[in-house]
């Protein structure tokens, strides 16, 4: 969002002020957005049973119950050298998030503007500009070209990228993939340019589905291979369907929900995966999955 | 009906290229022309689009039809057109939908700029009647919509002058190239993905040509005598898509289009490259006719009934894609999803043209 861009720095606490009652309202938007959409806000009974101090745990501000996941089947962990450096010069962070879902949803609750909103709940007093682009095709196809003009015409500082899916889908050739993958983000960082990957969503009726298991695994060697960080969006989300399994059948059950609930979290992931990244040491090694392993929250 | 004749021809081999590259990743892709050059049957369908209304906007002598004609004539295309694209895109969501909830896998609701629907309907459902929400591979309508809108402009002043139109569109390309000007996507963010303000001049273009053609064969002429040129362009091309050569648009100088190759804004370089093909091909069809008469027939009556097949093409390869998808492709699939979507573009080309055969019936 624009507006603490252009805001005097008087207003920057204030503006973050708002910003976090924002934030923690934002998963009581939530549940009201399950009840009829255009019932006044004023008209519904007082506080529900969110309480603010179970969301904001010491250390962990960013993940919401329902989105906790221990880090170690969160992400990987690399270092971000360019949004360092715009840190460092005090720059606005320009973040270009690309994927399936990124396509700059019209609705305010969708990805982008959450991710946008997570990372400057996360860091505070620094800029964040996200841009948020579809990428049709696949990797393997034409689309690792398109991805570079995006790169070029709006010259980000990070890549958030979203990749797998619609390579998965069409069951394109495994090598042609990781190839294809592996070309594009060694051409990004050579540009200078910072890369976080997010693998494809886990699915129940995929999960013993050799080849889209595959698809994840590559995008987790290609992340290693070229040391940017990744963010475990299918370990993520498998952990998150077992916690939630009982009780709902098939057509529109739970795996649907899940994905509404999956890109919820995915924000909060993507913002974790940076934040700590920013902290790894300059000189440090890079792998070690972060150890700040979360203690998943008890069911409810 | 007319006869078949090298304009449908070309039409219905671009639109079989087109259905067999929107199942990505099957076998038969590699065996199509556009994996070896920088421009693809896209050009060719837009440049033959703009060659077919300079025919369509005159009589058999060559006269022109009053002007308030071809305006009205263009419209009624560009709404026909519009109408094909919504019931399309319907039917492509329900496609999409249908096959997420038969196979339980919300993954697919992913599927290419689909996601956007399921999750603000709202929005989205007015950016699919504003054409400013395109599903991937459902974007060659839209551009088309837009060309035929803005065709008369071009078509009258090409009357009065064909430079004129020529520069008026030359300069329109140019300009967004530079200025990287396209129609915006709303709700996503983003273009359009065929940016009409570039591919308008390939539509001009080609309707200029015909023009020029059919009064004096100084254009006959020279493209003979530059075919050599043409088939160089074409080698060229190949070398370049095979070798996986072209320029990082991060290295090239400003302004970055011009260098280039960007299928978006229709990009120079795809430019010249196209028109090396036309002058390489331009007189393949005479000679490959006779000989593969069937064949011939079967493209030509394709191209004839270019919008309908399309459409239905665009459908068949999203049922392709989810086939491939669902059943882990390979060569049987890949083989039967080919030989039923050529009967089907066939069936729907014929059925397209008994159904005019026939008088309406009355319901």
């Amino acid at each position: 969002m624009a507006l603490p861009q252009t805001a005097p720095p008087g207003l920057r606490p204030a503006l973050l002020a708002a910003a976090l009652l924002l934030g923690a309202a934002a998963a009581e938007a939530q549940d009201a957005a399950q009840a009829p959409a255009l019932q006044p806000s004023a008209a519904r009974p007082a506080p529900t049973v969110i309480s603010p101090p179970t969301t904001a745990e010491p250390g962990d501000a960013s993940l919401s119950p329902e989105c906790r996941v221990p880090g170690s089947q969160l992400y990987t962990l690399a270092k971000l050298r360019a949004v360092k450096a715009a840190l460092k010069e005090k720059r606005p962070v320009r973040v270009l998030s690309i994927g399936g879902t990124s396509a700059g949803l019209g609705a305010s609750a969708t990805y982008p503007v959450k991710l946008e909103t997570a990372l400057e709940r996360s860091l505070p007093d620094v800029d964040i500009e996200v841009e948020a682009r579809g990428l049709q095709g696949e990797i393997a196809s034409g689309a690792a070209e398109r991805l570079r003009s995006m790169v070029a015409e709006l010259e980000p500082d990070l890549v958030v990228w979203q990749v797998g899916t619609h390579d998965a889908l069409s069951r394109v050739e495994l090598s042609a993939f990781a190839d294809a993958l592996d070309d594009a983000v060694r051409w990004i960082k050579s540009h200078d340019i910072d890369v976080v990957l997010v693998d494809p969503q886990y699915t129940a009726s995929l999960a013993d589905d050799a080849y889209y298991n595959d698809v994840v695994r590559t995008v987790r060697t290609v992340a290693a291979r070229e040391q940017v960080p990744l963010v475990q969006r299918y370990e993520a989300m498998r952990y998150l369907a077992g916690r939630t399994d009982k009780g709902e059948g098939h057509m529109l059950g739970r795996q649907f929900r899940l994905n509404d609930l999956g890109l919820r979290c995915m924000a909060e992931h993507v913002t974790r995966a940076i934040t700590l990244s920013l902290l790894q040491q300059d000189g440090g090694a890079r792998d070690a999955p972060a150890q700040q392993a979360e203690k998943p929250a008890a069911p409810r | 009906m007319r006869d078949p004749n090298a304009i449908d021809f070309w039409r219905g081999l671009a639109l079989v290229t087109i259905f067999i590259n929107h199942v990505p990743g099957n076998t038969f892709e590699r065996y199509t022309y556009s994996q070896y050059g920088i421009s693809d049957a896209a050009e060719l369908f837009v440049f033959l689009a703009g060659w077919s209304i300079g025919i369509a906007t005159r009589g058999r002598d060559g006269a022109p039809e009053p002007r308030g004609r071809t305006v009205v004539r263009l419209l009624s295309r560009t709404i026909e057109v519009y109408r094909a694209q919504l019931t399309v895109m319907l039917l492509a969501l329900a496609t999409i939908a249908g096959t997420a909830l038969v196979l339980d896998n919300p993954l697919i609701l992913e599927w290419h700029n689909a996601g956007t629907f399921f999750a603000d309907p709202i929005q989205t459902i007015v950016g699919i009647a504003l054409l400013t929400h395109q599903l991937g591979f459902f974007n060659i309508l839209p551009l088309y919509v837009v060309l035929l809108g803005i065709a008369p402009v071009f078509i009258l002043l090409a009357r009065l002058s064909r430079p004129a139109a020529l520069i008026l569109s030359g300069g329109l390309y140019l300009l967004s190239l530079i200025e990287e000007w396209n129609l915006p996507s709303w709700p996503g963010e983003g273009d359009w993905f065929f940016n009409p303000l570039c591919w308008q001049f390939l539509l001009v273009l080609g309707f200029v040509l015909q023009d020029w053609n059919r009064e004096s064969d100084t254009l006959a002429r020279w493209s003979r005598r530059l075919m050599p040129a043409g088939i160089a362009l074409v080698l060229l091309g190949i070398a370049s898509a095979v070798l996986e050569i072209r320029p990082d648009p991060l290295r090239v100088p400003e302004p970055r289009l011009l260098f280039t190759f960007d299928k978006t804004y229709l990009t120079p370089a795809r430019l010249l490259h196209f028109l090396g093909v036309l002058l390489a091909f331009r007189a393949v069809y005479g000679l490959v006719a006779p000989r593969i008469g069937p064949v011939a027939g079967y493209l030509a009556r394709l191209g004839r009934n270019s919008l309908a097949v399309f459409s239905m093409g665009s459908l068949l390869s999203l049922g392709g894609q989810l086939l491939r998808f669902w059943t882990g492709g390979g060569l049987l699939v890949d083989l039967a999803i080919l030989c039923l979507g050529l009967l089907a573009m066939g069936y729907t080309a014929w059925f397209v043209e008994w159904r005019s055969r026939k008088p309406r019936p009355r319901v």
